[in-house]
């Protein structure tokens, strides 16, 4: 059976809240420390500290992009988003933020457990997404050196089918990935003027 | 001149688990009768009494009948979590107070509600950080099926692995069933070192039953070797278990100990057949808590209860308790008892744990320790 395991443990976690002083605070804040995190509240601004947090809560009605030291869309930790009025408008700034969970005003009794524990497992999941993504694209930008590489080799007089399953024995025998390797290759034959023999596979 | 002060009484004199409520019932009308007798106490409480006969979907409107019937604000009652999660949400838009007598998962700390029986951190880990070094690490979880069961078999599950063990099997019964044989067979399949029960009433007075007769063909499966452990087994079921529980093990706030006179007990007959449990005992302390804090504090509506409780400790069969201002949940004792004569012999005992309801200061090594290497020889 496939679970998402562990008792979560947010104890100790930091959250804070981006809210002018109201009674939707205070209860959000109650929440917050019955759970166990400890929590600031601040107005208008997010303060630099705030890019230690584990958890952002930001109000929707009266939010802006400059209360946020980072660019929107790019907060570093998961963000929850406190929605009152839903009117169109807001809730579209509310997606160029990247909310990672949402939290309906009033707030009464219940609602930030289970927000903490959404928006972290959506958060890890987005950055693991664009973790992967960033990775592929670097794969995908080095194209051009694989076939520099394949022509260096091929130079030697091999055909290109063989010199990429040389190349491919290279990175094996280097213990690198393809790009890595098709990279060392351009830069022997552009230092050197070839590649190296001992080195070959 | 005492001030009259009438107070919701919301217990099942029928159903399921009707003994456990019976004796809730019983803990709160004898503190009623404690509190009026009371000279000393400024408040005189009428009770306002419905009865939802162990019917999940008549305590929301039985709670809105007294909300909206009487002038009380405050509620005894309760014993499971899904009555108590119908209750909240008629407390909330009334205003109302539910004073919460029963063991209950944690994940909840709601300013409606007095917590004032354990939450997990006050019986399952100190239980399981208890049997796990004696028994073995290797469970086998059962439970009713709804959250009380689903809920405190999860956090096993994840305290089980903390301690190196596995979860050898985990099965639900429907509420009221009591054909376990496929639960047994499961057990005998599988020998755990221990089975966590979180089966409830009639359920589990059956299983008890069907394993003592188990432990006659197998020795494997007595208590001595593989215990049934619960966190909400107390005195006043013992008598639809009998011989079948001795020896197995549960956890509380209170066990009953004969030999010590207990002042809240003046007026109970000793052999009523009735012991008086951790059940009886807590919905006597929220009486008691909920008298003292209106003597000083006009009506305790919920934004007023937090402050009471901030300042304040009280005199209940617990001991001097003080209740958290941030979860309203009771520091309490941590009892472990075994099943012996009737009723209880502790074998274990913490005078006060503070409640962690979300289980946030959790520290898998002063539970289990540190995880000790093996010797390679």
């Amino acid at each position: 059976m496939k679970r998402a395991a562990r008792i979560p443990i947010l104890g100790g976690a930091k959250a804070f809240v981006l809210h002018r002083p109201h009674a939707n605070l205070n209860a959000i804040l109650r929440q917050l420390s019955a759970i166990g995190l400890s929590a600031t509240d601040c107005w208008p601004e997010l303060p630099s500290e705030a890019l230690g947090a584990d958890f952002v809560f930001f109000d929707v009605d009266l939010g802006f992009d400059e209360q946020f030291p980072w660019v929107p869309g790019e907060a570093p930790m998961p963000i929850i988003a406190l929605i009152g009025s839903e009117a169109p408008g807001r809730i579209e700034w509310a997606l160029s933020h990247n909310a990672d969970a949402q939290l309906l005003k009033p707030v009464g009794n219940s609602g930030v457990y289970s927000a903490l524990l959404i928006a972290r497992q959506s958060f890890a999941a987005r950055r693991q997404l664009a973790d992967e993504i960033a990775t592929l694209q670097a794969r995908v930008a080095e194209r051009q050196t694989i076939v520099r590489a394949v022509a260096a080799l091929s130079s030697q007089g091999i055909d290109d089918e063989r010199a990429y399953a040389q190349l491919r024995s290279l990175a094996m025998s280097w213990q690198v990935n393809l790009e890595d390797a098709a990279r060392r290759v351009v830069a022997m034959t552009e230092q050197e003027g070839g590649i190296d023999h001992p080195y070959r596979a | 001149m005492k001030r009259r002060v009438e107070i919701g009484i919301l217990y099942s004199r029928s159903g399921n688990y009707q003994l456990v409520s019976e004796a809730c019932h019983r803990g709160a009308m004898q503190a009623v009768a404690a509190i009026n007798a009371d000279p000393f106490s400024p408040i005189e409480f009428v009770p306002i009494e419905r009865d939802p006969q162990g019917n999940a979907d008549r305590y929301a409107t039985l709670t809105e009948d007294i909300l909206r019937n009487s002038s009380a604000r405050h509620i005894i009652g309760g014993v499971t979590s899904w009555s108590r999660k119908e209750i909240i949400p008629v407390l909330e838009k009334a205003g109302g107070t539910l004073w919460y007598a029963c063991p209950y998962e944690g994940f909840e700390a709601n300013e409606h509600v007095v917590y004032m029986h354990a939450c997990p951190n006050q019986h399952l880990v100190p239980l399981l950080g208890h049997i796990i070094p004696l028994y073995g690490a290797n469970g086998f979880l059962t439970g009713s099926n709804y959250i009380w069961g689903w809920e405190t078999n999860r956090v096993a599950r994840d305290l089980i692995a903390d301690a190196g063990g596995r979860v050898l099997g985990e099965r639900y019964l429907p509420l009221g069933e009591t054909d376990v044989s496929r639960l047994i067979e499961e057990i005998r399949a599988t020998r755990p070192d221990f089975i966590l029960n979180n089966l409830i009433g009639p359920s589990s007075y059956a299983f008890f039953q069907a394993y003592a007769e188990m432990s006659r063909q197998d020795d494997h499966f007595t208590p001595q070797r593989c215990p049934i452990v619960s966190c909400n087994l107390t005195e006043c079921e013992l008598p639809a278990i009998g011989a079948a529980g001795d020896g197995h093990l549960s956890a509380g706030p209170y066990f009953h100990d004969a030999s010590v006179k207990e002042v809240w007990l003046v007026g109970q007959p000793e052999h009523d057949g009735s012991r008086p449990s951790s059940f009886q005992a807590s919905a006597y302390a929220c009486v008691k808590v909920l008298a003292s804090t209106l003597a000083s504090n006009g009506d305790a509506s919920p934004s007023d209860l937090s402050a009471a409780f901030a300042q304040n400790s009280f005199n209940t069969p617990f001991g001097a308790i003080s209740i958290d201002p941030q979860t309203q949940h009771a520091t309490l004792p941590v009892e472990i008892g075994r099943i012996a004569n009737g009723g209880f012999e502790k074998v274990s005992i913490a005078k006060t744990v503070e409640p962690d309801p979300y289980l946030s200061r959790y520290d898998r090594a002063k539970v289990f320790g540190r995880r000790k290497l093996k010797v390679v020889s």
